[in-house]
């Protein structure tokens, strides 16, 4: 049962007890799992894989250890990224189905543990802000605020938990001498990497808002961006005339990248011809950080050669 | 380490040397307690700059103290931060321990403040304590310290754990809420089934609560500026009773969410106009409450309660013995340190209060005669 959680949930308490309890060495099959383990994120394959075994239970924990010394020695964002949100979708999916039991040992382990106040489902707002997803939906300012708890419904409580976990997982700290098969297989996995990631994003310095800075900054560093940011930063690049295929190059900078739906979506930007949503727009999609006061992002270089 | 009575800064002009002699002398006697104070990175300025220096550490309030009173700095703040190794630069190795939360409050004034400013400002700072601090956000009174900026404002301290390891982007959903950026109301509303229309009640928190307080008064003073129809009892009934239940299918007006856009905008008079910028800064150095501020000569005074709060009367750091100054400019009547300060015209020599002489020096409004 334990091993099961642990399993499931590698990230957790339980997770590293597992490793430590059971004495889980690395060794080849274990990092060769890790390998898959990473490829499978950036793939965006997702296997729920639930291994009945004793062996393999270890085998699966333990790819997941070797996985996070893979990634703590090549500290690579972007390849770090995309697996924490690979292994946060996993979890989210696993949670899904999970026993009451189970997802309280996991709210308590990661933070987000949902209250009652006043007949509502409810979390500190102190924990709302640290994990809602940056999307207008989830806007501290549109919720129902009282006495320092914010109101959510079960579903979004999830959602909460997968950034928390995503959050976990991300971060991975300083592994300076990584022993020899670690190594072996960080070169093997890096040639598994597909090639058209990460590109460069050459723009001058202070050519853009710093509204578009901060979600190009995103992009080079490789962190996911909520909905309305990446339509912006589309819209945005369309109407500055930067070409498709240097824009779809940015966009494969996201974690989540998927080329097929990133390069329809922007077509389609650009075949509808969107005009940039004003400041005030994105002041109410929280991307809005100076006090420019330009009305529209677009205003910026005549704004900037005024001044 | 300057001294301000050594040879070094005789040739300093002797108006500057008056003001530091008298920062000094009122750093002798004020009360000066920074909360982990030896965790905290300093910053210092003086007639060129609000900052000129940072980086600096005082292990204890006492050491703090000493040098306030030895070098007299015009300007004196401490990071919101909280490091492990407060003096190391560049930042990264400070080692960052968590920060408070803090609010700025600022009016755009002139040479003084007007009764008007201050009775805005200090209603802001109220209602950023008392509605969203208290109310919306659960912090208790004895986590917030409130400091008058000693110049155009107030600053709010919020220290209390549950905020304390919040990144930028976390306190910048706070300032946004705080003071209604990017507010849209018609994000309340939103279908509940095939037929009924969900929406806002009275009961609700935050914005959605006060949304309905607004329709709920406009509906009352002005009916029919939301629609003709609601000027009859049973129409302006039905729609009140939407907000009773959040069922907002009740009222016929098809159009009524577009309707409720004046009541909504009015709701802006509900936020608080908070500097984002300060709040989301994780590094911020911000005035050491009690200090002095080097553009009014006035304390950054922490206050136990804003009412009644007057500046010119309750934040005077220096005396009412006279100085003499020639102003550099017209000065009009000013009420000042309990009395009333005649009107100056530019050129003009005058002995004043030193607490006002040393602000109109300050202000770079008269120099030293």
């Amino acid at each position: 049962m334990e091993l099961n959680f642990a399993c499931k949930y590698p990230f957790t308490e339980e997770g590293k007890q597992a490793i430590k309890e059971n004495n889980i060495q690395i060794n080849d099959e274990i990092t060769e799992r890790g390998v898959k383990r990473i490829v499978d994120a950036l793939n965006r394959v997702q296997r729920t894989a639930n291994p009945v075994h004793i062996s393999d239970q270890l085998i699966e924990i333990g790819s997941y250890g070797a996985a996070r010394m893979m990634l703590a020695h090549l500290r690579n964002r972007y390849l770090s990224n995309k697996f924490a949100i690979a292994e946060a979708k996993k979890a989210s999916s696993l949670m899904a189905r999970e026993t009451k039991e189970n997802i309280k040992r996991l709210q308590n382990e990661l933070g987000v543990v949902p209250g009652e106040f006043e007949g509502k489902v409810v979390v500190p707002l102190e924990v709302y802000v640290k994990f809602s997803p940056r999307s207008v939906d989830y806007r501290l300012i549109n919720r129902n605020v009282k006495e320092g708890h914010v109101e959510v419904s079960r579903r979004e409580v999830l959602r909460l938990m997968e950034e928390a976990v995503k959050m976990k997982v991300e971060d991975i700290g300083l592994f300076p001498n990584a022993p020899e098969i670690v190594k072996k297989y960080s070169v093997k996995l890096m040639k598994l990497v597909p090639k058209t990631a990460p590109s460069k994003m050459s723009f001058k310095e202070g050519e853009n808002p710093p509204c578009i800075e901060k979600l190009l900054e995103t992009a080079k560093k490789h962190e996911n961006l909520g909905h309305q940011g990446r339509w912006t930063l589309a819209v945005y690049l369309i109407n500055k005339g930067v070409p498709y295929e240097k824009i779809l190059q940015i966009f494969s900078n996201f974690p989540d990248y998927d080329e097929r739906v990133a390069s329809y979506q922007i077509k389609h930007a650009i075949n509808r011809g969107y005009t940039v949503p004003s400041c005030g727009m994105l002041l109410s999609y929280g991307l809005c950080i100076a006090e420019c006061k330009i009305g529209n992002p677009l205003r910026w270089k005549t704004w900037k050669r005024k001044k | 380490m300057q001294d301000w009575e050594s040879a070094e800064v005789e040739n300093v002009e002797k108006e500057k040397v008056m003001i530091l002699k008298n920062f000094s002398d009122y750093y002798k006697n004020a009360e000066i307690e920074v909360p982990a104070v030896e965790q905290r990175e300093f910053g210092v300025g003086g007639f060129k700059k609000k900052i000129e220096s940072r980086h600096m550490g005082f292990k204890t309030n006492g050491a703090l103290k000493n040098y306030l009173v030895q070098d007299a700095p015009l300007y004196i703040s401490h990071s919101i931060a909280y490091y492990k190794f407060p003096e190391s630069t560049p930042m990264e190795r400070k080692e960052w321990m968590g920060g408070d939360l803090i609010f700025d409050l600022d009016v755009h004034a002139g040479m003084f403040l007007t009764a008007e400013e201050i009775e805005h400002v200090k209603r802001d700072a109220i209602m950023l304590v008392e509605d969203f601090l208290e109310k919306d956000f659960g912090v208790s009174k004895k986590d917030v310290t409130l400091v008058f900026s000693g110049g155009r404002g107030f600053h709010i301290h919020v220290k209390t754990p549950r905020f304390r390891y919040l990144g930028g982007d976390e306190r910048r959903e706070i300032a946004d809420y705080i003071a209604g950026a990017g507010l849209d109301y018609k994000k309340f509303f939103g279908k509940v089934d095939k037929y009924r229309m969900g929406g806002p009640k009275k009961s609700d928190w935050g914005y959605r609560g006060r949304f309905c307080r607004m329709v709920e008064k406009t509906l009352e003073e002005n009916p029919s500026s939301i629609h003709r129809g609601l000027k009859k009892p049973e129409a302006k009934e039905k729609l009140l009773g939407c907000m009773d239940d959040g069922n907002w299918s009740k009222t016929p007006i098809k159009d009524i969410i577009e309707r409720l856009e004046g009541a909504a905008k009015e709701m802006k008079l509900e936020s608080v106009d908070v500097d984002t910028g300060v709040t989301i800064d994780t590094k911020r150095l911000i005035r050491v409450p009690n200090t002095l501020h080097g553009s009014t000569g006035l304390i950054a005074k922490k206050l136990d309660k804003l009412e009644g709060f007057e500046p010119y009367r309750d934040a005077l750091a220096f005396g009412k013995e006279p100085i003499k100054i020639r102003a550099k400019q017209d000065l009009p009547e000013q009420e000042f340190a309990n009395s009333t300060m005649e009107k100056i015209e530019k050129e003009e020599e005058k002995e004043v209060p030193k607490s006002y002489g040393i602000y109109l020096i300050l202000k770079d409004a008269a120099t030293l005669s």
